[in-house]
């Protein structure tokens, strides 16, 4: 997020746009609601009924994976209507010119016509978002699992820029990370192309700079991304894979390809709590901890570094995790050894800038916001105060694109998956929990009522859902929340997973999988 | 707070009690913690101010597990409220408690328009005159019918289902909470079926709500959860005479029969 | 007999909540909002409430495993790492380190995920490292 948490219930105006954020950001949620209570206005652009949108003061359903269109059409009203911040436009930004005659093209009534919503409530949202004194946009994995789910962010980046919503309290884009540390992760640099601290691995001038750091040659080559670790699994280039507390079997685009990656693989090791899917196909297994067996931080979605405290021993021989890996790294011939995490962070800290300031002693009371550059800075709540990291802010120039796959004659629906509010990612802590196992045991297909009653499915009825890659079984469950040509499936139940049936077509750049659109047909299962 | 700790440390020291259930300040904030001869040494560690937790829920828990210790526990006007129920429900064992009493500071009592906001006696705080009429209430009593169920179902309509009303209740003891009884109430859906939900939960508390708030203090929707319950007890005094907690005589309205069986004969009379 | 209650952050989704899990002689009974957390201010989500109960599930993993003719066996700490070093160790030298790939987790500590990053950097010497984050 550009913005703290904190800062949405003074917003005036909050887009939420691909974000379930009740259910599966729940005290994000309640931020929302505090907001509406305080004056605020709210947009809700989502194809499904959410919560939020009994609130919204403009709620729309844009078809699936039109949100380009939507989001041009948003800004050709402000462009045309002169709602858009001037001063901003000129000293902050680049690229308007492209931006703008890209834009131009897509008139309400054009955007109408690709999106379903009508031109009149675009003319709405783009009144409310520009011309409100701070205004938010939220915004989740409804945006990103596309293909073209950097085009979507890049839109919405255009719209806080043109109308000067950034950099300042209680604006912002504000992208909400899914899992407890999945910031953090990216922060210290578990991804392929950067170290901690978003540094990247192939500027030689880093590499030396932690070369130096770590007493060892480095590579500078980038390295592979999930996606393509596992085509190169089932080719053969990888041969081994070392999974730290993940579950790709359930989480990932089309799992029966997961699958043979995984078994192609000449030694998979994974560590983990549970006996996962993705466990079940390792060769060695470590029993590392829960968050409740050590101590740490997590980097929330606000990049705030927040203490995990040790409440108890670990569990039977388990170990916490970190002590594995310095075990493991140990016997491989490179001696790691730390007291305990906090002499970890403060490792960190010597090599990111970011979390240069950020030591446990600092956090005792309450977290930091990264950037934090060194011990006496206070945090930063939100970014781009003055200026953005690449200095002006870019206007991109981008043209809608449909999804990878739509409804045809075979498949005549749309499939989109997400979260409910009991269950949390693959379900292997959640559905564990005895009370949120009780709450919702099994998973279900939204359909809306009068395309079930078309179709002859009553509610609870179990049904079959085919796609290109796979078919589920799984129980109807009718609601007014879709639309009559779109169904939703949770991702969470590996018995019914969503993911034996999504479409592994990917975002070129980010390489994230179309989980939010694909193509079904449904029949009635006749036991 | 120091005489807090003096009485505490002296009842701990004198074995009267085994443990005391308080708050600890720690990284900077209170947390509910047990003091025993044990950690006598973090004594001074022992906070009372305005924060409140379900103390009671704790030393429910550890009496749970150890029926005969003794313990002491911190208690403000509606925590000892939330005692003498407990008693009368056979949660707790009347010569195994051991209330160490706080008055609430003024700015609490207007906070929560609490008709009692102190116990009978505290070695912290001093007495603030209780507030008889909830301005909340009147407010919503000003409203007319459809206006009333209208605000009500807005305000039921932004529950995210978190339990946490009932979970932070310290009068919510059953084994077999009827919120989850799947033939009375649908799940896998936010809202929860409005209004069927909170007014399932406001029946139950009936003879059980003790106005300490920690529910509407837990709401994450700001639902006013606890003016509802604030009315269910106005009419628990108007039809039943019963005032919850105030007195350990009487039962409640819920509980009037006890365990005497209707007999079918009884009814034909 | 020890009850206390202990600081930390909901291990669920990115809202990082402040909570207390209760723990009673070393056994974690409840959890429950930190009122003076600057994220939950006092309140949870149902998952946040019952955060407590997963970790102490009967089928948690609590020792080492080994993969023998298809068949898990436990083993001890000594011969999984041993196992695993060995196994690593080979096929970087058979086949060079781009050859090994590593998934750190969201759902762990920043200091594991530096720690694994840093194993994979700069002990195998490869790049090869992501997570979950697109899905």
């Amino acid at each position: 997020m550009t913005n703290s948490i904190a800062e949405i219930e003074n917003s005036k105006c909050i887009f939420i746009i691909g974000s379930n954020t009740s259910e599966a950001h729940p005290l994000i949620g309640s931020r929302i609601l505090k907001a509406k209570e305080k004056g605020a206005k709210l947009i809700v652009a989502d194809p499904r009924k959410i919560q939020l949108s009994f609130y919204a003061d403009i709620f729309v359903r844009h078809q699936l994976g039109t949100d380009v269109a939507l989001i041009n059409g948003i800004l050709n009203v402000i462009l045309k209507e002169g709602w858009y911040d001037r001063k901003f436009v000129e000293e902050r930004t680049e690229g308007f010119k492209e931006f703008r005659k890209v834009v131009e093209k897509y008139t309400p009534e054009n955007v109408e016509k690709i999106t379903g919503v009508r031109a009149q409530d675009i003319r709405k949202i783009a009144d409310l978002y520009a011309r409100s004194k701070s205004s938010s946009i939220i915004y989740a994995m409804g945006i990103t699992q596309h293909i073209t789910g950097v085009d979507n962010v890049k839109s919405l980046c255009n719209l806080a820029m043109l109308c000067g919503q950034i950099g300042r309290e209680s604006t912002g884009v504000n992208p909400l990370r899914g899992q407890n540390n999945v910031q953090g992760a990216c922060d210290m640099g578990g991804l392929p192309n950067v170290y901690p601290g978003n540094q990247p691995v192939s500027d030689g001038q880093m590499a030396e700079k932690f070369e130096k750091a770590w007493g060892t040659k480095l590579s500078t080559k980038p390295g592979m991304t999930l996606t393509e670790m596992l085509k190169a699994a089932m080719a053969g280039e990888v041969k081994a894979m070392f999974i730290l507390g993940e579950n790709p079997m359930v989480s990932d685009v089309d799992i029966q390809h997961v699958e043979k990656s995984l078994e192609a693989l000449d030694f998979l090791v994974v560590q983990d709590i549970f006996m996962s899917e993705t466990a079940r196909l390792a060769d060695v297994v470590l029993p590392g901890v829960s968050f409740a067996e050590k101590d740490g931080t997590f980097t929330n979605t606000e990049r705030k570094v927040k203490r995990v405290r040790k409440a108890i021993e670990p569990i039977g021989s388990s170990r916490q995790d970190w002590d594995i890996i310095c075990d493991l790294s140990t016997r491989m011939g490179y001696p790691m050894r730390y007291d305990d995490p906090s002499k970890i962070l403060e490792e960190v800290a010597q090599v990111t800038p970011s979390y240069g300031g950020i030591y446990y002693d600092r956090i005792e009371t309450e977290g930091l916001h990264w950037p934090c550059p060194n011990r006496a800075h206070p945090g930063t709540p939100y970014l781009h105060k003055d200026r953005f990291s690449r200095g002006l802010g870019l206007f991109h120039a981008i043209e809608y694109l449909p999804p990878e796959e739509l409804p045809d004659k075979e498949y005549p629906y749309f499939l989109t998956t997400g979260r409910i509010y009991v269950h949390y990612h693959t379900g292997t802590m959640t559905r564990r929990s005895p009370s949120l196992n009780k709450e919702v045991e099994e998973g279900f297909a939204e359909i809306n009522p009068r395309q079930a009653k078309e179709l002859g499915i009553i509610q609870g009825e179990r049904i079959k859902v085919f796609s290109r890659r796979g078919e589920i079984e799984i129980k109807a469950d009718l609601s007014e929340r879709m639309e009559r040509n779109t169904i939703f499936i949770p991702f969470h139940f590996v018995e019914s997973a969503a993911n034996r049936l999504t479409n592994p077509a990917f975002d070129p750049i980010a390489q994230i999988p179309e989980f939010k659109v694909c193509a079904v047909k449904i029949e009635k299962v006749n036991h | 707070m120091k005489a807090m700790q003096a009485r505490v440390r002296k009842l701990l020291e004198e074995n009267k009690i085994d443990g005391f259930i308080g708050l600890k300040m720690e990284h900077g904030h209170p947390a509910p913690f047990m003091f025993s001869r044990e950690n006598l040494g973090e004594m001074e560690t022992l906070v009372v101010g305005d924060v409140r937790y379900p103390l009671n829920k704790a030393l429910l828990k550890v009496s749970g597990q150890y029926p005969d210790l003794t313990f002491g526990v911190m208690v403000r006007g509606c925590d000892e409220r939330g005692i003498t129920e407990l008693l009368k429900w056979n949660q707790l064992h009347r010569d195994r408690v051991i209330p160490v009493g706080v008055a609430c500071s003024s700015e609490l009592a207007q906070l929560c328009e609490c008709y009692k906001p102190y116990p009978s006696d505290w070695v912290v705080g001093e007495k603030t005159e209780g507030i008889a009429k909830s301005k909340r209430l009147q407010k919503i009593e000003g409203m007319n019918q459809k206006e009333r169920l209208s605000y009500w179902l807005n305000q039921f309509n932004k529950c995210i289902k978190c339990y946490g009303c009932r979970d932070v209740c310290p009068m919510c003891f059953c084994e077999v909470c009827s919120l989850e009884d799947r033939n009375f109430i649908l799940t896998g859906k936010l809202p929860p079926e409005n209004p069927t939900f909170h007014l399932s939960r406001a029946v139950h508390m009936v003879g059980r709500c003790i106005d300490c708030g920690l529910c509407e203090e837990a709401c994450p929707s700001n639902i006013p959860v606890r003016t509802l319950y604030k009315k269910i007890n106005e009419i628990v005094k108007e039809y039943f005479d019963y005032r919850t907690g105030e007195s350990s005589e009487g039962k409640s309205p819920l509980n009037l029969l006890g365990e005497v069986t209707l007999e079918l004969s009884d009814v034909n009379k | 007999m020890e009850y206390k209650t202990v600081l930390t952050t909901c291990g669920y989704c990115g809202c990082g909540c402040g909570l207390y899990l209760e723990v009673l002689d070393g056994q974690l009974v409840g959890a429950q909002p930190c009122k003076t957390d600057s994220v939950s201010q006092g309140g949870l989500c149902i998952k946040g409430w019952n955060v407590h109960e997963f970790v102490q599930n009967s089928e948690r993993l609590t020792k080492p495993l080994i993969k023998k003719d298809g068949q898990f066996k436990e083993a001890t700490w000594d011969e999984a790492l041993d196992t695993v070093a060995s196994r690593l160790k080979k096929i970087k030298e058979e086949n060079g380190p781009d050859r090994i790939a590593f998934l750190t987790s969201a759902k762990c500590t920043n200091e594991e995920n530096y720690l694994l990053q840093k194993l994979a950097r700069a002990v195998v010497g490869t790049n090869n490292v992501d997570h979950c984050a697109r899905l």
